[in-house]
């Protein structure tokens, strides 16, 4: 809509190009679709400025969140470049009031040197929303299709800028629910990581677990195969509640069924009765106070089969400070019986050997006596012919009579090369307490009573003064005592082979005794006990109690038997207090067999 | 009492047996030689006049069981009397299975050897 002052616009040309323009106006939203109310304002405002010819258009939008309101202006081309906004606000507000609400909708105002006609257009029904100010020079602005451009104008600005307002609150929003969701999608993540985190470490630890528990089953497993193998068993005990636990091996040893819980009485039931009471006594032992034990016994299965164990168990506290034994049971029947027929071999092999040695010996003694003895016998025969001949003989009875003299010095001669066997150079005197030979020969001797299953009781003298002996030779009858005794009770098997040493003394000097619960002295053979040669035994050769009393005799002490007033016997000995003169004198003789055939000392 | 006394030769490593067995055979009324070992006998000249032979079981080299079975592979038909000093019973059975008349331990009675030597000589 060009202004030509030479050239008249027909009316034609004028409504095409108001159509023109209402057109673009129309099509501005176009322009600045999905633009910020900036970028809607600033292009309507060029196009409104070129479309109408302005000198200047101004806008001002109030800010919806009450912060700075947003101002815009664009003057003509022509006009001062410098003058901005702020400056273009400042001139409106001093000439139409300082409310831009208040602006009335056309006025003429002076501005400088020109008349200048201003068109106020209220954004908005109260102009909430902000408003718009266009000023010209030309004397006939706003004409009537300027006025219509201008109010469709901003129209379409306010509707844009609704637009854009909802656009951007949309914007807002959406970006709003986008950081909300993209915060809740952090934190679900955060907790989806933390939650895959716990679950792999929850699988890891199963898995662990698993694998643990296969490995404890297989280790199991091995060790249940080892304990079948070795045909050991394993067991614990709490003293204190008397609660057992069997392996399943101890289980099959015992003949318990597997899911039985397992007691002491139960326990003490299959031990076989000649061992009752040496497990008794160990296992009050082994309550009073922590102590490894070793041990072997038997059980008397319910189908009267014997089984040999061997127990061995450490002694620990718990963490509650209780007394638990932890042990491993070994079934040795097999084993056992193995040495048993190995002993058996072995007595078998020494008995014939002491036979043999014997009888060596006695066919050695016997050549030695013979030949001098059959001397004696033809020369004594031959002299008594020869004095019995008329007339006597006499030189040859001399020569006979000499022979069996010489012959006869002979033989004594061989008893003396006997006697020289007997004899021992070398006695140790010292001063002994008879009770520390005693232990000494309880643990010499402890395996081989365990084996022949004696429980031997002690009860021994605290107060037992020393006496001058040869401790050798005096544990020599203590063991041989000790061997006697559990001799004589190899025959017992309807109860405890049950074997008391004891020590006592008096003024006079010390004794010791060894009780036993055997088979008990025929009164008959008491004279006969201590002779060498006798013997009630099978496997004996009767020199043993003999030489015992020999060996006591040279302590000037005396050794004897007395039957029990129950089964039994006891044998003891004495010893008298001496001086230690009279005692080396004693034992450092030579020990000889006498007349009796004992050896005595000489 | 023969006329000519019957030869008892005596085998015996011991010195006593070979100082008075031969006295005491003389009493009997024999004759008698001593001899310290079975190769001495054998090397004497006496062998074939020997009625009888009181013989040791048990002697150095040459054992008086060793001279009995010499004397039989040689044909000298001598009746042995044993005598030894040992004590195991079983040898005696043996010996008489092998032949000896008797077999003494020493030591021995007079009858005993008297019965001994009656029985090699056949005397009743």
């Amino acid at each position: 809509m060009e202004l030509d002052s030479g050239r008249r616009l027909t009316e034609i040309d004028l409504l095409k190009a108001y159509i023109t323009d209402l057109n673009c106006i129309v099509a501005l939203p176009a322009a600045w679709s999905g633009g910020t109310a900036l970028q809607i304002l600033g292009t309507s405002l060029d196009v409104l400025r070129d479309m109408l010819h302005l000198d200047f258009i101004y806008a001002r939008l109030k800010d919806p969140t009450g912060l700075e309101p947003l101002e815009m202006a664009r003057v003509a081309p022509s006009g001062d470049p410098a003058a901005q906004a702020g400056r273009i606000a400042a001139v409106l507000r001093e000439c139409l009031g300082e409310f831009p609400r208040d602006w009335p909708a056309r006025s003429l105002r002076r501005i400088g040197d020109d008349d200048i006609s201003i068109v106020t257009l209220q954004l908005g029904l109260q102009g909430e929303v902000g408003v718009l100010a266009a000023g010209s020079r030309r004397s006939d602005f706003p004409g009537q299709t300027e006025r219509l451009l201008l109010s469709v104008a901003a129209n379409q600005v306010m509707v844009g800028l609704q637009d854009a307002g909802r656009l951007t609150e949309h914007k807002r929003i959406a970006t709003e629910l986008d950081r909300r969701v993209a915060q809740r999608t952090a934190e679900l993540s955060a907790s989806n990581d933390e939650l895959r985190k716990e679950i792999a470490e929850r699988r890891r630890v199963e898995e662990r677990l698993r694998v643990e528990e296969r490995r404890a089953k297989r280790s199991e497993a091995l060790l249940a195969d080892a304990q079948r193998v070795s045909s050991t068993g394993s067991f614990l005990w709490h003293v204190t509640s008397g609660e057992v636990t069997f392996s399943d091996q101890t289980y099959r040893i015992y003949g318990f069924a597997r899911d039985s819980a397992i007691t002491l009485d139960m326990v003490a039931n299959r031990i076989h009765p000649d061992d009752g009471p040496r497990m008794h006594e160990m296992v009050a032992r082994a309550r009073g106070q922590a102590a490894d034990l070793d041990l072997e016994y038997r059980l008397q299965m319910s189908d009267g089969s014997v089984k040999h164990l061997r127990l061995v168990a450490r002694a620990s506290l718990d963490h509650g400070g209780e007394l638990v034994y932890a042990g491993a049971i070994q079934d040795v029947t097999e084993r056992e019986r193995a040495e048993e027929a190995l002993r058996a071999a072995r007595a078998e092999v020494a008995r014939v050997a002491r036979v043999t040695a014997l009888g060596a010996l006695t066919a050695s003694i016997a050549h030695e006596v013979n030949q001098p003895l059959s001397g004696i016998i033809t020369n004594a025969g031959t002299c008594l012919r020869m004095l019995a001949a008329d007339p006597p003989n006499l030189d040859g009875a001399r020569e006979t009579a000499r022979r069996t003299i010489r012959d006869g010095n002979r033989a004594a001669d061989v008893i003396t090369r006997l006697r020289a066997m007997f004899t021992r150079r070398h006695v140790e005197t010292e001063a002994l307490n008879v009770n520390e030979v005693a232990r000494e020969v309880v643990a010499l001797s402890a395996d081989e009573l365990q084996r022949r299953r004696v429980v031997l009781t002690l009860a021994l003298d605290p107060d037992l003064p020393s006496i001058n002996g040869d401790r050798v030779q005096l544990q020599q009858v203590i063991m041989n005592l000790l061997l006697n005794a559990s001799d004589a009770m190899s025959t017992v098997e309807d109860g405890p082979r049950t074997l008391t040493m004891g020590t006592g003394h008096d003024d006079d000097g010390i004794r010791l005794f060894v009780q036993d619960c055997g088979v008990g002295l025929d009164p008959r053979d008491a004279d006969k006990l201590f002779d060498a040669f006798y013997t009630t035994k099978n496997g004996g050769m009767g020199i043993g109690l003999s030489v015992s009393r020999a060996i006591v005799e040279r302590h000037r002490g005396r050794l004897w038997a007395t039957p029990n007033d129950g089964p039994g016997a006891t044998f003891a000995f004495s010893i008298p207090r001496e001086s230690e003169a009279a005692a080396a004198e004693g034992l450092g003789a030579p020990l000889v067999p006498d007349s009796t055939g004992i050896p005595r000392p000489v | 009492m023969m006329p000519f006394p019957a030869l008892v030769s005596v085998v015996d490593d011991d010195e006593s047996v070979r100082e008075s067995l031969p006295d005491l055979l003389k009493e009997f009324g024999f004759a008698s030689q001593a001899f310290s070992s079975a190769s001495e006998f054998l090397a004497s000249g006496y062998v074939a006049h020997t009625r009888c032979l009181i013989l040791d079981v048990a002697m150095p080299g040459m054992s008086g069981v060793e001279l009995q079975r010499e004397l039989v592979r040689r044909k000298w038909a001598i009746p042995i009397v044993f005598i030894t000093a040992g004590d195991d019973e079983s040898v005696r059975p043996r010996l008489i299975s092998e032949g000896a008349v008797e077999c003494l331990f020493k030591p021995f009675s007079e009858t005993a050897l008297l019965d001994a030597l009656n029985a090699a000589l056949g005397i009743p």
